[in-house]
């Protein structure tokens, strides 16, 4: 098992007032791609930023390898960033940036250049050493940004929504692109965005962040198919959030219906959130499901079908299948025990007021 | 489109640009290119040779040169602060730095005579605490003093515009790749200000090397600048032939300056590094 | 960063801004302290007082530099910004060389410097017949603002998308329509801040005013410009200190208070912005009409019966103007010069055309020679039959057979000492020129600032005729002088005055007329020193200001009795009485005090100036060797 190779402990960062962080415990391991995930203002950027170095926490501590380096500024730490708006400094050419960090360590030219001509390969740009940063799509310069980054040979490379700026086909490319890199490289990832299918593509872990706490921290799987609370299942994917009563263990009682589930612990009689993602509502004959509905909306999204069925509380359920029910057919709702993601009720009201901001 | 007819809005312009541009500016050159009696000569234009006409002339280059270096040592730590403290560009802080050169420039310069006198202002404090007296007024010191003092904010705004508009997450970028605080300026902040840099450099050189004002009032007349000759020649002397000379000799000066500043900023965005 | 290095960081860096906030701002504080200081003198604190700022407000002079200031910098603006717009419409719908023209040449008024594009303009106009004055100075100001203008109006030009101006066409706006209704709503902001770009630029203009500016009219700059050389008064305190408290309110104004609120306004509601406009539309509509008002009086108001006086500053008591204008229905434009050579040249170009003026007896010769005099009909001046014939005979030596000038000042040129100064510096208050050569008097000379007086100086000390054109004589005039400026502390012409009253120097050379002013000065001010005026003993200049009247001059009888009325003994005893410098009129003489009739600081013993000579034009050739040798003494 790898090391940790960063620990945030007990960070908290407030702005004119505005608490940005609070109390934040979170610990790398080596060689790991993780993605810091959240609405803006979540505190994913300033995480970042402390792990950087452009930020000093106002309380805890930051230990890289095991030094504790919450003080340090960046030049002295054995990281880089690759910044949002790649930052490429305008007034050099592309061999120029990617060299900056090896002339400051006072490398020899020899060695500068065949690093350049390393980096340039490994981002798919061979040949760009002297083209100016603004002949550069926005493709390109990221790339380019993330060559000077990786020439320095960095432990860890904080990624700061690196694609943010880019189109969708060309995000979707370069995801790939990232995650192969990783691999090439063999160093560890920290990677902030606020896209979830981006996360959910590239991570070995996610951290879901909002308001300036750890929502959860898991898997992609564990994220998106056992989603913590509220937020972090509306955040992540599309779903199905309902109120319900857990009767007793193993049953669920939704809108007057009773589910079989398999979640336990809840005691009885609680009032508890329910999760059901769209694509696991199977739609069935009236008589067959465990709620009834009228199909109120209907639209073909290609792989599958998109609707709506409003149940006679109002509910409107979003539903995914292959199957196409016309608007105005009766039916029924069925789902499958282990579909049904039980979470418990938010402790506060700060709490609840995460899941409305998103 | 009607394009022809928009043209024709800068009609009037190009009249007007033609009468008070064009024709005084051929006016000098007849004047500088014509003796008294109106026959063609260049001995107004060789007249620049001259000792006293040289000496004007390069004292002019030099105090003009020195109060610009001065102008940009002062500017520049003050602009990076700004830029530092995330001032809004149209904040107070940068307005309260900006704000003397709206005052009126020769009051400006009455103020320093009335510190710098002998039983000036300044002097009265120091001999209050009794301290050694300053006399540099009537000195080329005074002159320089004068010149940084009203042409400072000439420099600060356009060195402060540049450096407001580099992104922080370039200076970040630097940091990140290792170059501490002296490295980002010199290879970062310095060659992205460059622009700002040689512009305030124009806009305080160019008054500086033909001012003959505050040579006049600050130097106690005993200090000649080019300015104060050609000044001379129109108001005092009679001679405006030499005058429109000496002055097709300024302008050919400071035409020369310019392409050696843009030059250099030409150099400047190539090699930077 | 560490926390400790942060702090320290950020003490040095509020350090160095409070730094250059008191190197920017003390001056303009000291300014404002001595605004309020009873005391003329700047090293002492009398008591609060506001009357600096009375006596700013009551003077004409300063009230009618402000206001034509204004005048100019809000025409000169507006018709700025409505060319320059519509040029900068033109010309972005250029195509690529004809545009790359314009815009060099748009350039140039604002690569050339200043001094250039003043005398280039002044050249031009002087060459046309355009007299200068008012309509000069706009026409100098709107050309070198239209540049600003366009260079902030262009870059909004450019963001404007054309489509939209399209898209206006298409949905059934004319062109004017989709013009005003779209385009320039886009590109005002431009506009607007080429207008106040403009509006400063011609407001602090003074370079280029300074030699477009004619008969009779000042700006605050130039007005600043002429006073500061003659010795910086309080009242120039309290002006400074008014300027700056207005532009400080304006700027916080305009920069701060109204606009944000109004912006965050404009964003929330929709009549916001719509009622702005409307303001705007009305502010500006307001403003022109005021101007066009005010402008068609000051161009109306000329009068038929006119009288254009040019003369030294501070040289006539101004009732007596205002006394001239009353008795005879005579409208003055009076003007000033501060040397005879500044002079000169104004007359000989003849774009002004002044119908009197008063310059010194040499310069009355190389006039009358050059043909720029015309004779007086003495059947117009018979006042002149008060002034003393001894002067009149003395007048001879510039103006043979007594044609063209009638005597109205005269005087000596001598050694104001500061007495105690001098025993300080352990030197016995000097007798000659010579004396001026001590070096323990190092930094405590006051020269005069003009050619012919430096060196009458320097011959007289050697002996020469202050008339010499001999080369020889005047090389070795200017090897004297070149040995004695380490010496001065500046060269000076009416500041002498203040100077030595403010102790700044222990000896001056200066003209008698000042002596009465002084010594009166002296005693009002209390000064632990005391001034003595020295006629040095190789004998001085004997000066005499008379009367001349152009050749061109338009008004030539109003002239003549201007000068017969300057020749009444009540008025010129009441001109005395101002200007202190000793009057040639015998009967205005024998009205003054015994007190003035026998100081003979004012009035000289005539036996006792027999080494003395008058001031003769010495010819061009001669002209230009002394201006030669004198720019080589001023340049080392």
């Amino acid at each position: 098992m790898s090391q940790p190779l960063i620990d945030l402990i007990h960070i908290s960062k407030s702005y004119d007032g505005d608490l940005i962080l609070d109390d934040l415990n979170l610990s790398v391991k080596e060689n790991s791609f993780v993605t810091l995930l959240g609405p803006s203002g979540c505190g994913k950027t300033t995480t970042l930023r402390i792990i950087g170095g452009f930020e000093t926490p106002d309380t805890g501590n930051v230990i890289f390898n095991g030094e504790d380096i919450t003080t340090l500024p960046p030049n002295k730490r054995q990281l880089n960033t690759v910044f949002q708006k790649y930052a490429l400094f305008p007034h050099m050419n592309i061999a120029e940036n990617i060299a900056f960090g090896l002339k400051i360590k006072g490398k020899s030219k020899s060695y500068i250049d065949d690093k350049i001509r390393y980096a340039l390969k490994l981002v798919n740009l061979q040949g760009f050493e002297n083209r100016s940063v603004d002949s550069l799509s926005g493709g390109q310069q990221q790339r380019i940004a993330i060559a000077r980054a990786i020439v320095n040979e960095p432990k860890l490379l904080l990624l700061d929504e690196p694609l943010g700026a880019l189109d969708l086909k060309l995000r979707q490319d370069m995801q790939y692109e990232l995650i192969r890199l990783k691999n090439e490289l063999g160093i560890t990832f920290i990677y902030v965005t606020h896209d979830q299918e981006e996360a959910l593509t590239m991570s070995d872990t996610i951290v879901v962040m909002n308001q300036g706490y750890i929502q959860q921290m898991g898997t992609p799987e564990q994220i998106y198919n056992e989603p913590e609370n509220a937020f972090v299942a509306d955040f992540i994917g599309e779903s199905n959030i309902v109120e319900g009563t857990m009767i007793q263990d193993e049953l669920v009682e939704i809108f007057g219906a009773r589910f079989a589930c398999v979640d336990k612990g809840f005691g009885t009689n609680t009032p508890v959130d329910v999760v059901i993602r769209p694509e696991d509502i199977d739609l069935v004959k009236p008589e067959n499901g465990t709620l009834e509905g009228v199909v109120t909306h209907l639209i073909f999204k290609g792989v599958h079908y998109e609707m709506e069925v409003t149940t006679p509380n109002g509910y409107e359920w979003l539903v995914h299948s292959t199957d196409m029910f016309p608007v105005g057919q009766h039916v029924g709702i069925h789902v499958d025990p282990f579909d049904i993601q039980i979470m418990n009720k938010p402790a506060s009201e700060d709490e609840e007021a995460v899941g409305v901001n998103e | 489109m009607n394009r022809k007819k928009k043209e024709l809005l800068a009609f009037p312009y190009i009249i007007w640009m033609a009468g008070f541009t064009i024709i005084p500016l051929l006016m000098i050159f007849y004047y500088g290119l014509t003796d008294r009696s109106g026959s063609f000569t260049l001995e107004n234009i060789m007249a620049i040779a001259s000792p006293e006409h040289a000496k004007a002339l390069a004292l002019s280059l030099v105090l003009a040169a020195v109060s610009t270096l001065i102008c940009l040592i002062l500017a520049y730590p003050l602009a990076l602060i700004l830029r530092s403290r995330h001032i809004g560009q149209g904040s107070f802080i940068v307005f309260v730095f900006i704000l003397p050169m709206w005052m009126n420039f020769l009051l400006r310069t009455m103020a320093w005579q009335t510190l710098l006198e002998k039983n000036g202002v300044i002097n009265s404090i120091l001999s209050f605490f009794h301290l050694p007296q300053l006399s540099i007024i009537n000195t080329p010191a005074a002159i320089i003093l004068g010149m940084v003092y009203n042409f400072l904010p000439f420099m600060v705004l356009p060195v402060y515009n540049v450096l407001a508009k580099i992104d922080d997450s370039i200076i970040n970028a630097a940091r990140d790749l290792g170059a501490d605080g002296v490295q980002t300026l010199v290879r970062i902040l310095l060659p992205l200000s460059v622009p700002g840099i040689i512009s305030g450099i124009t806009m305080v050189f160019v008054p500086a090397l033909t001012t003959f004002v505050i040579s006049n009032l600050l130097g106690g007349s005993k200090i000649l600048l080019i300015g104060n000759v050609i000044e001379q020649e129109f108001t005092k002397g009679s001679n405006w032939n030499l005058g429109a000379g000496l002055s097709i000799v300024l302008m050919v000066f400071i035409l020369i300056s310019m392409t050696l500043i843009a030059k250099y900023d030409k150099n400047g965005e190539g090699t930077a590094f | 960063m560490k926390p400790l290095q942060k702090k320290l960081k950020k003490f040095f860096e509020n350090f160095y801004l409070v730094l250059v906030l008191v190197f920017l701002y003390a001056p303009i504080a000291v300014m404002m302290v001595l605004s309020f200081n009873s005391s003329k003198s700047r090293s002492h604190w009398g008591d609060f007082t506001l009357r600096w700022y009375g006596q700013m407000f009551e003077s004409t002079a300063i009230m009618d530099a402000l206001y034509n200031t204004l005048l100019i910098a809000l025409l000169s603006a507006l018709i700025a910004t409505v060319l320059g717009t519509a040029a900068a419409i033109g010309i972005s719908s250029m195509k690529k060389l004809p545009k790359s023209i314009c815009m060099g040449i748009n350039n140039i008024p604002m690569l050339n410097s200043d001094i250039v594009t003043g005398i280039s303009l002044m050249l031009m106009f002087i060459a046309f017949g355009i007299s200068l004055g008012f309509k000069t100075i706009l026409l100098a100001h709107i050309s070198f603002n239209v540049p600003y203008v366009i260079l902030s109006v262009m870059p909004k030009l450019k963001q404007t998308s054309r489509y939209t101006y399209e898209a206006a066409m298409d949905l059934g706006a004319g062109p004017a329509e989709a013009f005003f209704r779209v385009v320039f709503p886009d590109i005002l902001p431009g506009v607007l801040s080429g207008f106040l770009m403009a509006f400063t630029m011609s407001l602090d203009d003074f370079i280029i005013t300074h030699f477009t500016r004619g008969a009779g009219i000042n700006t605050l700059s130039t007005l600043i410009y002429s006073e500061v050389r003659r010795g910086i008064q309080p009242t120039m305190y309290a002006l400074s200190t008014v300027i700056f408290v207005t532009v400080l309110a304006l700027l916080l104004i305009t920069n701060f208070s109204p606009s944000r609120p109004a912006a965050a306004q404009a964003k929330k509601a929709g009549p916001g912005p719509a009622f702005q406009k409307g303001l705007l539309v009305f502010v500006s509509f307001a403003v022109v009409a005021g101007i066009s008002y005010t402008s068609f009086l000051k161009f109306s108001s000329s009068h038929s019966n006119e009288l254009y006086v040019y003369n030294w500053g501070e040289y006539i008591d101004e009732d007596v103007i205002r006394q001239f204008e009353e008795e005879t229905g005579i409208h003055v434009v009076y003007d000033l010069f501060e040397t005879n050579e500044e002079m000169y040249p104004v007359i000989e170009a003849g774009a002004i055309q002044y119908d009197v003026v008063c310059p010194s007896d040499y310069m009355i010769q190389r006039m009358a020679e050059n043909g720029l005099l015309a004779e007086i009909s003495w059947d117009n001046v018979p006042n002149v039959s008060n002034i003393d014939p001894t002067y009149m005979e003395w007048s001879e030596a510039f103006d043979p057979g007594n044609l063209y000038s009638v005597p109205y000042c005269w005087g000596t040129v001598g050694i104001l000492c500061n007495a105690e100064r001098l025993e300080e510096l352990g030197v016995p208050i000097p007798t000659k020129w010579a004396d001026l050569w001590d070096p323990r008097l190092s930094g405590e000379i006051l020269m005069q600032d003009s050619v012919r007086d430096a060196f009458m100086v320097a011959l007289k000390s050697l002996g020469y005729s202050l008339n010499s054109v001999d080369p020889a004589e005047l090389n070795e005039a200017k090897d004297l002088l070149l040995a004695q400026k380490p010496l001065v502390q500046a060269y000076v012409v009416d500041q002498v005055r203040d100077k030595m009253l403010n102790g700044e120097a222990a000896v001056g050379v200066i003209y008698s007329g000042e002596l009465l002013y002084l010594q009166e000065e002296a005693e009002a001010l209390n000064l632990d020193y005391h001034l003595q005026y020295v006629l040095p003993e190789e004998g001085t200049n004997l000066w005499i200001d008379s009367w001349v009247i152009p050749w061109n001059a338009r008004n030539k009888e109003n002239a003549e009795a201007w000068i017969n009325f300057l020749c009444r003994p009540d008025i010129a005893k009441k001109n005395f009485e101002y200007i202190t410098y000793a009057t040639p009129n015998k009967a205005a003489f024998e009205l003054l005090d015994p007190e003035y009739q026998n100081n003979r600081d004012v009035f000289p013993d005539t036996n006792g100036l027999d080494n003395s000579e008058v001031y003769r034009y010495l010819g061009a050739e001669a002209d230009d060797l002394y201006n030669t040798l004198w720019k080589e003494v001023k340049s080392r």
